[in-house]
């Protein structure tokens, strides 16, 4: 079936802004939720936004047009320079629409796009388990290449119900909660509330699994002595005393014993503990597990899919190219904003704004990290604008919470002269800029015109491509 | 200290090439001392100079070498650091890796929210599944939810539901009532933690004899 027929009235409500829009998901948890004294403001930027970013037309936005019920008032709408609005409620009890301006995570988006890294996944917390050396050394796999969020193995997105349990190493969405992210009370209130009731359930789901091992055990035999192989069991031929004999083991058998309430329940996986938590060493205790590849284990699961929606780039393997200059080792280095100080006697350390996200500073031996640069030590007022550093972007992933992990490195020099050249900050090999060319300012049109002269300097496009005419 | 034994010890501390030092091969301290190096032996024939002539520097040249031994710390630095404190204190906000900001974040107006902290606004019992009522000998938890004149805490304070408040109310009545703790002031032992600064668990118990004898 390729379309339903819908009527007139559905088709033009279907095409509407009013049913496009996404409903807003909850918002990240803060301090002030987790029942401790917090310093927090209910109208700072939120760490992901919750709603879908709108916009509209230059034209439809002079006259107050965004798709919606009602027109909106341009006194509000038409001060911003960009049209992104937020929009918290299209009709609400007073027959107004609840709308807030949404430049601030719009326009991070459009920053952190401008950086051209992709989103990588988050590596297992002890290594990639394929290397034994590396398993104690998290540094050291910290600086490989990482895999991109939309690579076939990490991006599930859709599985099949029975495929749910193999493919728990590389999945990010769970039926179930995390529980080492849960307070006593909660789980509690999630024993009482959802795991009791499906008891019986759980004994079938036990029935299940016996028959499939019986199965398994009675098909392996005939494949011994060269017999017909069994027809499959059906779980209700499995008997009481079975399942209780099953249960029995299970209760001796810890890993077997989360494995399946695990499945059952759809669990996140857990990371084991470590001599720490439990006081012993591996060789000692009583409990085993399996080692947990699932990058997500020790942090909780996402609550957003690994890309946050941010960027589709898949990798940042590829070269950029300078009109004059060529190719480029590096990717364009950035302007990192020096957000708050570095203040040694509240150990605290300097943090750096990228693109709109907060950011460490440069790891290892680098120049921003020697002892004579004082730059993360003070506020200079007299710096307009406050004082900024070139740093080039490595990587970004999501945590678990929802938030950007950006890594920047510092810039190289070229680099940085390179990008200054091209905001107009530097000159580069002696070249001076045409005092006349700098402060013009070029409409559109007129790069439009300059371009479509006769002899136009062969640029790329859809018409050399033949694509269109 | 008279400014002849002054003298000496800049000179001591100040001579270029000291024995140990020349054997030294690795490739960082020979840079060292070959960028340093002439400006020392200059200073070196200035203070050697002065002693041979066996009176003390003239004032001229004892700020010469008072500019070139004082460490880089400057009063300018100071006042720099002075003018970073200050402006600190005026953006309370501790900014976590990954935290989104807009350029209204950064102003006056956002930074003042974050000085004032705010109150428990989620029941803690609930959160931590436990009666109130089963801990009433738990004296940390009946400090916490009583001040410091031993009143019990208004709910508006301790963020609990009604349900919850009422339980932690009965916790701490009956722990008073049966003398397992003071109505007027919190507990010795969180008394004696907070005058310390520490966890109860580090500060060494005074030792009775009566505790001693079995």
């Amino acid at each position: 079936m390729a379309s339903r027929s819908v009527s007139p009235g559905g088709a033009l409500l279907r095409t509407s802004r009013i049913f496009a829009m996404a409903n807003p998901i909850p918002p990240p948890v803060t301090d002030s939720s987790s029942g401790a004294t917090s310093f927090s403001s209910n109208m700072a930027t939120l760490d992901f936004p919750t709603h879908q970013v709108i916009t509209t037309l230059s034209s439809a936005r002079k006259r107050g047009e965004w798709g919606l019920k009602r027109s909106l008032p341009l006194k509000t709408t038409l001060k911003s320079k960009i049209p992104m609005l937020r929009v918290k409620a299209i009709d609400s009890a007073e027959q107004i629409t609840d709308f807030t301006s949404a430049t601030d995570h719009g326009m991070n988006r459009r920053k952190f796009l401008e950086l051209g890294i992709p989103l990588t996944a988050r590596r297992p917390a002890g290594g990639d388990g394929g290397d034994s050396s590396n398993q104690n050394r998290p540094t050291l796999s910290m600086n490989l290449p990482q895999k991109s969020v939309f690579e076939k193995e990490i991006d599930t997105t859709d599985l099949d119900p029975d495929d749910l349990a193999k493919a728990i190493d590389n999945r990010w969405r769970f039926n179930g909660p995390w529980l080492a992210g849960m307070t006593t009370g909660k789980f509690q209130k999630y024993l009482e509330k959802e795991v009791r009731p499906r008891r019986p359930e759980f004994r079938e789901f036990l029935k299940k699994k016996i028959a499939a091992e019986l199965h398994q055990a009675a098909a392996n035999e005939a494949l011994d002595k060269g017999t017909e192989p069994p027809a499959p069991l059906d779980a209700s031929s499995v008997t009481e005393d079975q399942l209780i004999d099953f249960l029995r083991k299970l209760r001796h058998d810890s890993q077997a014993l989360y494995d399946m309430v695990g499945q059952f329940l759809d669990l996140a996986p857990l990371a084991p503990p470590n001599i720490s938590q439990l006081g012993l060493p591996a060789g000692i205790n009583k409990i085993t597990w399996r080692q947990i590849k699932n990058p997500y284990a020790t942090g909780g699961p996402p609550v957003t899919h690994p890309s946050a929606g941010l960027s589709y780039l898949r990798t940042s393997m590829y070269m950029d190219n300078h009109p004059i200059y060529g190719p480029q080792r590096q990717h364009p280095s950035v302007v990192a904003r020096i957000v708050s100080p570095r203040r040694q006697a509240q150990t605290q350390p300097a943090k750096l704004g990228v693109a709109g996200f907060i950011v460490n500073t440069p790891l290892g031996d680098t120049t921003s990290n020697s002892r004579n640069n004082t730059l993360f030590d003070k506020i200079d007022p007299d710096v307009k604008g406050g004082a900024k550093v070139w740093v080039q972007p490595k990587r970004a992933t999501v945590d678990s919470s929802g938030r950007v992990v950006l890594t920047v490195d510092d810039a190289s020099a070229e680099a940085k002269l390179v990008a200054q050249e091209l905001l107009g900050l530097a000159t580069c090999l002696g070249t001076t800029r045409d005092e006349r060319q700098t402060g013009r300012v070029e409409s559109a049109s007129q790069i439009r015109r300059r371009y479509s002269a006769k002899n136009a300097p062969a640029m790329s496009s859809t018409q050399n491509y033949g694509i269109q005419r | 200290m008279s400014s002849r034994q002054w003298l000496s010890s800049a000179v001591r501390q100040c001579k270029p090439q000291q024995l140990p030092r020349t054997f030294s091969t690795t490739a960082p301290v020979a840079a060292f001392r070959s960028l340093f190096g002439k400006k020392d032996n200059e200073m070196y024939g200035l203070l050697k100079e002065g002693l041979e002539r066996g009176g003390p520097l003239s004032e001229a040249e004892q700020r010469q070498v008072m500019d070139q031994q004082a460490p880089r710390a400057s009063i300018q630095d100071l006042r720099g650091r002075d003018v970073t404190e200050a402006y600190a204190r005026q953006m309370p906000r501790r900014w976590r890796t990954g935290e989104v900001y807009a350029p209204r974040d950064l102003g006056p107006t956002e930074a003042r929210k974050f000085r004032a902290g705010k109150t428990a606004s989620r029941d803690v019992v609930d959160m931590f599944g436990f009666n109130p009522v089963d801990n009433y000998k738990n004296f940390s938890m009946i400090s916490e939810f009583m001040t410091s004149m031993g009143r019990i805490k208004h709910s508006k304070e301790t963020g609990l539901r009604p349900v919850n408040q009422r339980k932690m109310a009965k916790a701490i009545r009956r722990a008073i009532g049966m003398g397992l703790h003071p109505s007027v002031h919190k507990h010795p032992e969180i008394l004696r933690r907070g005058r310390h600064g520490l966890p109860t668990s580090a500060i060494p118990t005074p030792e009775t004899t009566r505790q001693n004898v079995l």
